[in-house]
């Protein structure tokens, strides 16, 4: 028994090994994905060395550039926080489809309330408890009441979509409230003058709560016992009832996190401006939805829904910055982008691997 | 001593049924105790009892001298029982130590985060004390069955578990996996835990346990030391008369040869070879028989024959046609009925009345459709004839598929693949979950279609519906054929040592046709098989 | 099949529980989401200004807005006001029938796919598509015919082109689910992002009508419109374009329930394992069906350039998403289709009126929408409170006795 350490050392690298191959196998198509995603930069980068005054260059410029790196933090931070509530629901065996829905709630919500009460951060929460409140009814239905998940989240989506504008207009006579205060700008001295890296240390508040969101996710899943208890709830919901752990319990703590998580990020997005905007799909306007898509890609992981939110964000940001430059590729082509990419990436990647229990309803035995 | 278990007088009521009537049942500390019975005997209703899932309508359950009332698995678990359920509870993308550990994880930092090292320690040191072979970093769906079982019931010592109740642990298992649980099952004696074996095969039951109470239609019929009794006695007590059926097939008349398979290779989703290089003839007139414990490649070789998968090598015509990539409604259309293994995920849409039922697999043919357009009227006869024909019940037409009970669902669809007018029927397990009258009902049919000229493909883990309706008869073992034997001049102890995997040897005396195929390594093990009469690897579904 | 037959069958469908039950639910939930939307009124009306003699009274308490106003308008308004007299058919209750008859279209579409146990959430998108092609393969065509002949020959044409243009836009997420595995709700989400922005690229670029300020293709001509025949006052609503509509309930109802065809949508909607045993090629349905249920929604498109708007303008309206409220409450029969269209005809149309009428903001309707969806989604709510109080109803199923549900795989031989 004197050696047992030592075998045990090994079969832990063995065990990382195993992990390893599996994850090469496993991710195959993602890694050609991301392997091409820095191909491609990196090619641009040097033509656009090389060649300072064609397109690449200047495409290479945008992507070097501070503010696109600024642009694409602050175009992830509603996405990415949906992200990952979605991971919360969906690997509890929820499918959170009304994510969009979450944050145009709490986008108008948290301008409602700043405005009320003059408080930016009161503001904040005011978003993020309407979003809970909103997913505390989606999970009273799915769960308490075994409804069709992806039924109920497209009519918390189409819920959402109605009430917010229906408030703006019943409180300010206009789908689009008026300007409140801005969460403003975190500036960390000195680092915050550094070249294109400069942007990840001037930033808003939100940027920052996005970090430590996807570090406390991660967290979670990875370390303690509720993250398991979440994943067996999605994978297997007996397994976990028979030994002992409620799975309704589990279920609905999940998706009340994914509430609070969405409403971070719609209250960041609204408060970032300052307004709400709620014409046609609303200032929001498919976050949501890609939301889902980047967490698929992401295969559940929050630090991959993270990147995958920024490969799309980053797309949109480039966009804008070539825009300012007068590049002439037509805005609204360039819009689609993301979407594109999203049935490319669908197309290629096929089938994620959803959690084994996801969009079942569970009964418990007694 | 008081009994470690004692069911006293447990009755279970359900609506309409009594599922216990007044069963007692008495367990020695450090023994195995089989429950043995038919399919819906009662045994997993009582073990339910047990358990904590059911309470019973009378009677009591004590531990140890003490009367115990549990009204959730959890208090039965609290009290030292644990359940290894036919279909595991186990969480597949998570590790041996995080499923063994789930729910009780070893907290470190005031309980935020999961103890990993502590974890591990402690799987390991629990393996280490029963002698079992886990590894606990391995991720379930890597390991084999008999692993994960042995996971489940490491799961169940580590919640403090002294009796375990395992419900029918060898279903899945491959002969080596059952000798291994028996095994195991032996060490956890020795070391003072209790163990109840819910069981069907007398074989297994004469093994493994110390004593056997022998339930039936809701009753104990017996209880008898394991060490006395035979399985002639056993099989009386189960089925309350003789069982072996005697089916007089008579001498076939063949013909054509109608399917032809050649080194037909099928790999599973991992890339195995699930069915390894199998050949074979079907004539018309014969029945061909397939026998072999479950799991090894039968299913998918029957889906190769009926179009449901695309064999990865090989060749399959069907009347002189090459038809290894032919559509399932090709087949259809050129005469192949079907009785598949799975009834209520593919012989049957749940949801659908009969009438729609018996449309199945002809809405595109002639029969019951023209031009694209069925003919209800026609259909509705259609589904009430098989209906009157096959003692379906109840007899009606509308009612929907899903309420109807498991033997009568089979019957249904027995009547709509035999009435196809075939020349191939191919039937997986046709009497599984079937009461005895409709099997043998069953038996009849097919044997009227073999004598009309149908070639017929059997493939069942009964061994006396294979030996007694084949006239031809291969045992398949991890997707190859062992041989090809008359099963007339077969004995069971025989087909046992086939069926186990071990290749006939110098002593190959039985007419064997020496068409079997491929030559992997069989497993050399010397051991009594079972011989399993009344062997129905069931169907039951949780 | 005999008449009597024939009636035997329809009797016995119409007694099916189910069918009854489904009937029920969809009818409470429309009457609980008017509730709780007469009680949004009432809150909003709390939150909003008003002099105190607009004001109405309940319960003692000064509310801005008037639920009872408001759901007299939504209703009573989109039908024209029949109690009222001086009814016409010119009126608003054209409008309902316009509003009623594209939206049939876009029900159909999405209750074939949910048949197949598809979730086509892209009709909308299908819809655009099928608009944009009518638009520009009309203006084409109409250079080459006029008159009588051109409207004859024109509108099949039309209808022809949204159909085929929807239908090879549906085909995308079908081909993709069917052979990449792709989830159809995430595509179908995406392509109709997709067809919005290049809609509008086309139509701001391109095709844009040089005359206008919005972003539209130049005006059809009034010959390559639907007819206003009966509503002659109305040139955005044509007794045609609804006849066509109930065709296709009546169509896709008789495919659906007596045709192979149908009968391989139904099967492998419901239990695709089956279906795929009984012969049925599974990616194959997948496809066809988002196709035909693409060129329904193309239709609709059509129908809306040619009849409502008379050239196709950014920005149509979300008779898509309309549609899979309606298939919904309608469980996802063609019939209940019909039904349904009229009811969220209604709906539609009655927002303008209570616009016009009341100072409620017309998004009310769209979070009825929304309730009314999430209601239908959960029959147990209902069958709970059809059996009393929350809490104290029994499991519905039967009990399993021996380690399996009732019915399951058991023979005789059980207990």
């Amino acid at each position: 028994m004197s050696d047992a350490p030592a075998d045990r050392a090994d079969a832990d690298s063995a065990a990382r090994n195993a992990e390893g191959d599996g994850f090469f196998e496993r991710y195959t198509t993602r890694a050609l994905v991301a392997g091409v995603t820095v191909a491609v930069v990196v090619t641009l980068l040097l033509a656009g060395l090389l060649f300072p005054d064609s397109l690449a260059g200047t495409l290479a410029d945008a992507l070097t550039s501070r503010n696109t790196l600024a642009a694409a933090l602050r175009l992830s931070v509603p996405i990415a926080f949906a992200a990952l509530g979605g991971i919360f629901a969906e690997k509890s065996g929820v499918i959170n489809i009304g994510l969009e829905g979450l944050l145009i709630i709490s986008a108008f919500s948290a301008i409602y309330v700043a405005d009320v009460t003059g408080g930016v951060w009161i503001g904040f929460a005011g978003g993020v408890v309407a979003s809970t409140l909103l997913a505390a009814l989606f999970a009273v239905v799915t769960i308490g009441f075994r409804a069709d998940q992806i039924i109920a989240g497209l009519a918390v989506w189409l819920i959402a979509l109605g009430l917010a504008p229906f408030a703006s207009q019943v409180i300010y006579s206009s789908p689009n409230t008026p300007t409140v205060a801005t969460t403003g700008t975190i500036t960390v001295p000195v680092l915050a003058d550094l070249p294109f890296f400069g942007a990840l240390f001037s930033a808003s508040p939100s940027v920052y709560l996005l970090f430590a969101a996807v570090f406390g996710s991660w967290y979670v899943f990875e370390r303690t016992a509720f993250g398991r208890w979440i994943r067996a709830s999605g994978e297997n919901p007996k397994a976990l009832d028979t030994a002992g752990v409620s799975v309704t319990h589990v279920r609905y703590a999940a998706v009340l996190i994914s509430g609070v998580l969405a409403g971070m990020g719609g209250a960041a997005l609204s408060l970032d401006l300052g307004q709400f905007t709620g014409n046609g799909p609303t200032m929001v306007n498919g976050k949501g939805f890609i939301a889902i898509v980047a967490y698929l890609f992401g295969n559940y992981n929050p630090v991959g829904a993270f990147l995958s939110t920024m490969l799309f964000a980053g797309l949109d940001a480039v966009q804008t910055v070539l825009q300012l430059q007068g590049i002439g590729i037509p805005r609204q082509l360039i819009r689609i982008t993301p979407f594109v990419v999203v049935i490319l990436v669908l197309a290629l990647v096929g089938r994620t691997r959803l959690p084994e229990a996801a969009g079942e309803n569970y009964e418990t035995e007694d | 001593m008081a009994s470690a278990v004692h069911l006293d007088g447990i009755t279970k009521r359900f609506p309409g049924v009594v599922a216990n009537d007044d069963v007692d049942l008495e367990v020695e500390r450090g023994t195995v105790h089989a429950l043995l019975g038919e399919n819906g005997a009662g045994k997993t209703t009582l073990m339910n009892v047990l358990y904590g899932l059911y309470e019973p309508t009378s009677g009591e359950v004590r531990l140890d001298g003490e009367p115990r009332a549990f009204g959730s698995p959890r208090d039965a678990i609290d009290a030292g029982i644990g359940m290894i359920h036919q279909h595991f509870m186990l969480v597949d993308p998570m590790t041996v130590t995080e499923n063994i550990t789930l729910g009780n994880e070893p907290r470190k930092w005031g309980g935020i985060a999961v103890d990993r090292a502590g974890s591990r320690e402690a799987v390991v040191d629990l393996a280490d004390r029963y002698g079992f072979d886990v590894d606990p970093d391995a991720r379930i769906e890597d390991v084999s069955v008999g692993e994960q079982q042995r996971v489940e019931i490491l799961k169940a010592l580590y919640r403090g578990a002294d009796t375990l109740i395992l419900d029918e642990p060898t279903a899945v298992l491959t002969p080596q996996e059952v000798d291994e649980l028996f095994e195991v099952l032996d060490e956890l004696t020795a070391q003072g835990k209790t163990i109840i074996f819910i069981t069907h095969k007398l074989g297994e039951a004469m093994r493994a346990a110390d004593e056997i109470s022998v339930l039936r239609d809701g009753r104990k019929v017996g209880a008898v030391d394991a060490d006395a009794t035979t399985q002639e006695e056993l099989a009386e007590l189960m089925v309350g008369r003789e069982v072996l059926l005697d089916v007089d097939h008579g001498t076939a008349e063949t013909g054509e040869v109608v399917a032809s398979v050649s080194d037909v290779v099928v790999e599973d989703d991992r890339g195995v070879r699930a069915v390894d290089g199998v050949s074979f003839d079907v004539r018309g007139g014969e029945v061909f028989g397939i026998a072999g414990v479950d799991g090894n490649g039968q299913s998918e070789l029957v889906e190769a024959v009926t179009g449901l998968q695309t064999p990865d090598a090989g060749e399959i015509r069907f009347r002189g046609e090459d038809v290894t990539t032919a559509s399932r409604r090709q087949r259809i259309d050129d005469g192949m009925a079907y009785v598949p293994e799975d009834r209520q995920e593919r012989g049957l849409v749940m949801e659908f009345g009969l009438v729609e039922n018996g449309l199945l697999g002809s809405q595109h043919g002639p029969e019951l459709a023209s031009n694209g357009r069925i003919d209800w009227s026609k259909t509705r006869g259609h589904a009430e004839a098989i209906i009157d024909e096959y003692d379906v019940r109840p007899p009606d037409a509308d009612a929907d598929a899903e309420s109807l009970s498991g033997g009568n669902q089979q019957k249904f669809i027995v009547g709509r693949e035999f009435e196809r007018d075939p020349e191939l029927v191919v039937a997986s397990h046709p009497t599984r979950g079937v009461d005895v009258g409709s099997i043998e009902f069953i038996h009849e049919r097919l044997l009227e279609l073999r004598k009309q000229g149908v070639a017929i493909l059997l493939v069942s883990s009964k061994l006396e519906e294979v030996q007694g309706l084949s006239d031809r008869l291969a045992v398949v073992y991890e997707g190859e054929f062992i041989d090809v034997v008359d099963p007339d001049e077969t004995t069971e102890e025989e087909l046992g040592l086939l069926m186990a995997g071990e290749r006939p040897g110098e002593d190959d005396g039985d007419g064997g046709e020496p068409e079997a195929t491929g030559g992997g390594d069989a497993d050399g093990t010397e051991r009594e098989t079972p011989t399993d009469l009344t062997d129905a690897a069931d169907g039951e579904r949780a | 099949m005999s008449v009597t037959d024939r009636a035997r069958s329809a009797l016995s469908r119409l007694v099916d529980a189910s069918a009854t039950e489904r009937i029920l639910i969809s009818t409470a939930a429309l009457v609980l989401s008017i509730l709780i939307g007469a009680v949004l009124v009432l809150v909003a009306g709390r939150m909003t200004t008003c002099t105190a003699g607009e004001a109405v009274y309940y319960f003692g308490t000064g509310f801005c807005y008037d639920p009872v106003v408001v759901f007299d308008r939504l209703f009573l308004g989109a039908l024209g006001d029949p109690l009222s007299g001086g009814w016409s058919p010119n009126g608003q209750f054209a409008v309902t029938l316009r509003e009623t008859t594209l939206l049939l279209f876009t029900g159909l579409s999405v209750a074939l796919a949910f048949r197949a146990g598809i979730f086509n959430i892209g009709t909308q998108g299908q819809m655009v598509v099928g608009a944009l092609a009518t638009a520009l393969g009309v203006l084409w065509a109409s250079s080459l015919v006029s008159g009588v002949v051109g409207t004859v020959v024109l509108i099949p044409f039309g209808l022809l082109v949204g159909a085929v243009f929807g239908g090879l836009y549906g085909a995308v997420p079908g081909l993709l689910k069917a052979y990449a595995d792709a989830n159809e709700v995430i595509t179908t989400i995406m392509l109709n992002f997709i067809a919005t922005g290049v809609a509008l690229y086309l139509v701001s670029g391109i095709f844009k009508d040089p005359e206008s300020a919005a972003n539209q293709t130049v005006p059809l001509p009034e010959f390559a419109q639907f007819p206003a025949l009966l509503f002659g006052g109305r040139q955005d609503f044509s007794i045609v374009a609804l006849g066509f509509g109930l065709l296709a309930v009546a169509a896709l109802y008789y495919a659906l329930e007596h045709t192979a065809f149908g009968y391989d949508v139904r099967t492998s909607g419901v239990q695709p394992e089956a279906a795929e045993y009984g012969g049925v090629d599974a990616k194959r349905t997948v496809v066809a069906s988002l196709t035909l249920s693409g060129a329904l929604g193309g239709i609709a498109g059509a129908m809306y350039v040619m009849m409502v708007l008379g050239t196709f303008q950014t920005g149509i309206p979300a008779y898509g998403f309309d549609g899979i409220t309606v298939s919904i409450l309608a469980g996802n029969n063609p019939l209940g289709v019909g039904v349904a269209a009229l009811l969220f005809g209604v709906l539609k149309s009655g927002t303008t009126v209570v616009q016009f009428a009341t100072d409620v903001p017309p998004q009310l309707v769209g979070v009825l929408r929304g309730l009314i969806i999430l209601f239908v989604a959960m029959p147990e709510f209902f069958r709970l409170l059809a059996r009393g109080l929350p809490g104290t109803g029994s499991r519905p199923e039967a009990v399993a006795t021996d380690g399996g549900t009732a019915g399951d795989g058991r023979g005789e031989t059980d207990e």
